[in-house]
């Protein structure tokens, strides 16, 4: 096991290469310059001149790479042109807070959506299922732009009963942890409804019923073990989602995260915040992965890493 | 994105109940910064969030009232000797810096040399150009700047290459505060002014937090502490504003209309003229575009009185000139384009273009600019000007019409200083072509000297007949399509006592402001 996590390690050092060279040369051809966001409407050419030069955007394409990426080897992603503050401390100040934001939306999207998903699959086409069907079409179909507003609207303006941006306690995290897993809630209940519908036609559940035990322990002790692995798939892949759909429910909730910080670095032309932001992410995704893989041996002894293959 | 929030406007106006009751809370909150301060360091204050910010807490020589006016600031009075070349400022005594330092003459020179220090990388030294010998300082050609000195601790001496009458007005820019000597390296971070606030806190993307400073020379603020909130969304900022937890708003230009038909609102609205000028640069030096009179029939073929009252509800002025009506210098007399398309055909058929021409018209993304630039491709169409939107984010839209690659853009410009010197020389002036402001590319010898000669110009009538002039000749060239100038729309909560409407950025400090109870 801690071979395979090494391995898997190893083999990221190449992706996140690429990441950084895909990015370098992304922002290169880009249209867009970071010295004329910095000296705003007005100035002059022999400023932009030595900003230019100060900020070595004038040196050839691979001296520029070398020197960013000598810096990254080192754990230095470099300072931000428009702030002048290191990119990590940024990172550091606002990643805690789009980590907390996503972790909200996934627990409340695993908790609401597994639920709808097992009570929906008890009666196939009952009631509950039916309209759990077209409440799941309707979550997956409207944008996370459009929810946060209406929750804005509903809860904060009309009943007055959470603050409708900001962040602090807990009743700032709601409504934002709500709309970012609005689709996911959906789309869970969706896929926990069908994997459970499959392993509850299947034959260890006949057994188990035969042998008399109770409909809940039919459905929590064998069903819902066996139906994990697609759910974890869901939630794993869905992170990824978490981490981007952060950048408008953090623009919506003026939550202060790695998302807004992102926008704000793209539309200025920040260009290390915007190198070290993606390249720090892209990081957090192969972590995510990972767990994921992990988890699956954990839900399924039947999956389990071999040392060497 | 603005069928969304036109939902939720519809729904708020049934919801809102109206009627609120004063906060418990005893700290000021604002609205209206979109994005996250650059910095808090004057010397880095390009932007409007920091420029806000940082007049709350550092003053200038001179500063602007909410009105636009030039009074006092860290100096007690100037006078102008040699010819307008010389300024000597008086400075007041006595004043000390949050953190106890007196403040000096010397923080004076201090000050501008660190903002035109090309080690502080802050990009904005031109407020300062005026002054002798500042340029070469800049380009690290010099050890010091020879045009300033400090005869003594409350004087300061000021020599110009050459008079500048609005000189004091760039004094009081965010700019070119004062700020103690030897400050650290996350000075921008943890400032430290003179000002009528003093820094708290800030919590990047979320919120600036300051408190009153009790010591202040112009009086101690009346509210305790100032928060500036930083919303991204306007339709959250509405929001916030409708839950009464925050104190002011600038109503988004769409949604303007709505808050003035409902009665509980439109109660709590005001608007003030803001020295902002919204126009459609026309490219000069591009294909038929050289030619006057088919810049002349871009400005007939559109209904610019239909565009303001439908896309920013009627609030602006339609201009006659590049120069604000509130202005001196403004001929509020003269008479606007007027649509008239077969003129329009006709000018463009003396041109040389009897099938009309083909141009493209950029514009950034964000709202309004779109619909507006949809508006006016379809008023050209109408009189046989093609033009093909390019839509672009506005750093794109930005560095392309610098480049001098963008055929016309939909454009607005927000004054620095209130005055007429503030649009015709960097919007039109031969030297500021490209990066300077002027994305024209216009160049008109004769507009170029008037404008000169009116910068050296100390009388005042005098100085706003030769802008006067100027304009003249600007409106009559059309290097752009004149929108209109517009008027700025805020809702103030109705226990809030003595806010003004700011018609520059920085021109509110709130000392003057509190929460009734």
């Amino acid at each position: 096991m801690l071979s395979f996590i090494l391995r898997r390690l190893l083999l990221a050092i190449p992706t996140l290469f690429g990441v950084l060279v895909i990015v370098f040369l992304l922002l290169y051809v880009a249209p867009g310059d970071p010295v004329q966001e910095m000296v705003g409407e007005r100035a002059d050419p022999e400023t932009v001149a030595r900003l230019r030069a100060e900020l070595r955007l004038d040196d050839p394409l691979h001296k520029q790479f070398v020197h960013y990426a000598g810096g990254v080897v080192q754990g230095d992603l470099g300072r931000s042109y428009i702030t002048r503050r290191p990119i990590l401390q940024d990172i550091r100040e606002r990643f805690p807070k789009t980590l907390q934001l996503a972790g909200a939306a996934m627990l409340l999207a695993s908790v609401i959506g597994i639920t709808i998903g097992i009570l929906s699959a008890r009666v196939p086409g009952g009631w509950f299922d039916r309209i759990s069907l077209g409440v799941a079409y309707l979550g997956i179909s409207f944008p996370v732009y459009w929810v946060g507003l209406i929750l804005i609207l509903v809860f904060a303006v009309m009943l007055r009963w959470l603050p409708p941006s900001g962040y602090g306690g807990i009743e700032y995290l709601i409504l934002p942890a709500l709309a970012l897993g609005s689709r996911s809630i959906a789309f869970l209940a969706r896929v926990t409804r069908s994997a459970m519908l499959d392993v509850l036609g299947s034959d260890f559940v006949r057994t188990a019923r035969a042998k008399g035990q109770s409909e809940r322990l039919v459905i929590t002790r064998h069903a819902l073990r066996n139906a994990l692995i697609p759910i974890i798939t869901v939630l794993g892949l869905d992170f990824g989602y978490y981490l981007t759909g952060s950048i408008l429910t953090e623009t919506i909730f003026s939550w202060p995260g790695l998302g807004r910080y992102v926008v704000n670095a793209i539309s200025r032309r920040d260009l290390p915040a915007i190198q070290g932001s993606v390249l720090f992410l892209s990081v957090v995704f192969v972590l995510v992965n990972l767990i994921t893989d992990l988890a699956y041996a954990k839900a399924d002894p039947r999956v389990a890493y071999k040392t060497a293959s | 994105m603005r069928r969304a929030s036109l939902i939720l406007l519809l729904l708020a106006s049934v919801a809102c109940r109206g009627g609120e009751s004063s906060p418990t809370r005893r700290t000021l909150i604002d609205s209206r910064d979109t994005y996250d301060p650059r910095s808090l360091d004057p010397a880095l204050s390009t932007d409007v969030p920091t420029g806000r910010a940082v007049a709350y807490v550092f003053d200038g020589l001179v500063r602007f009232t909410p009105a636009a006016e030039i009074v006092p600031g860290l100096a007690r009075s100037w006078e102008v000797s040699d010819g307008g070349k010389v300024y000597t400022f008086h400075l007041r005594t006595g004043v000390k810096f949050h953190d106890g330092r007196p403040f000096t003459a010397q923080n004076v020179i201090n000050s501008f040399q660190r903002v035109l220090d090309p080690a502080t990388t802050g990009g904005r030294g031109w407020p300062l150009y005026p002054i002798q010998g500042a340029r070469e300082y800049g380009d690290g050609k010099a050890q010091s700047i020879t045009g300033l000195s400090a005869p003594n601790d409350s004087t300061v001496v000021i020599a110009l290459t050459e008079p500048l009458a609005i000189f004091p007005k760039l004094l009081a820019m965010p700019v070119t505060s004062i700020i103690p000597d030897s400050v650290p390296a996350n000075f921008g971070e943890r400032p430290i002014g003179t000002g009528p606030w003093k820094f708290v806190e800030w919590k990047h993307d979320d919120y600036l937090l300051f408190a009153r400073n009790d010591a202040y020379w112009g009086g101690a603020a009346k509210a305790d502490s100032l928060m500036a909130r930083i919303i991204a969304e306007p339709s959250t900022a509405v929001a916030e504003f409708e839950t009464g937890n925050v104190d002011v708003l600038q109503v988004p230009e769409q949604e303007a209309r709505n808050w003035e038909q409902t009665d509980e609102k439109s109660a709590m609205l005001s608007s003030a003229p803001a020295l902002r000028f919204w126009y459609v640069g026309i490219n000069t030096t591009r294909g038929p575009l050289r030619d006057a009179r088919v810049r002349q029939a871009l400005n007939l073929a559109v209904d610019v009185p239909t565009i303001l009252d439908r896309m920013v509800s009627g609030h602006g002025r339609i201009a006659a000139g590049v120069i604000p009506p509130t202005l001196p210098g403004a001929d509020t007399m003269r008479a606007p384009y007027k649509r008239d398309v077969a003129r329009a055909k006709q000018l463009l058929a003396e041109a040389g273009f009897p099938n009309g021409i083909d141009v493209e018209l950029w514009s950034s993304q964000s709202p309004p600019f779109p619909r507006i630039a949809q508006t006016i491709q379809a008023y050209l169409a109408e009189a046989g000007i093609r033009a093909k939107l390019v839509q672009r984010d506005a750093s794109s839209v930005r560095e392309a019409s610098r480049k001098g690659e963008t055929d016309m853009i939909l454009k607005e410009w927000f004054a620095d200083y209130p005055d007429a010197e503030n649009f015709l020389y960097p919007l039109l002036h031969t030297t500021n072509r490209g990066v300077g402001g002027n994305i024209s590319f216009y160049s008109n010898p004769n507009f170029d000297r008037i404008v000169d000669q009116a910068r050296r110009e100390q009388d005042d009538a005098a100085r706003a007949a030769l802008y006067r002039q100027a304009d003249a000749i600007a409106f009559a060239d059309a290097p752009m399509i004149f929108l209109f100038h517009h008027r700025v729309l805020y809702a103030i909560q109705p226990w809030i006592k003595g806010f003004e409407i700011p018609t520059i950025f920085n021109g509110q400090n709130w000392t003057g402001v509190s929460i009734a109870r």
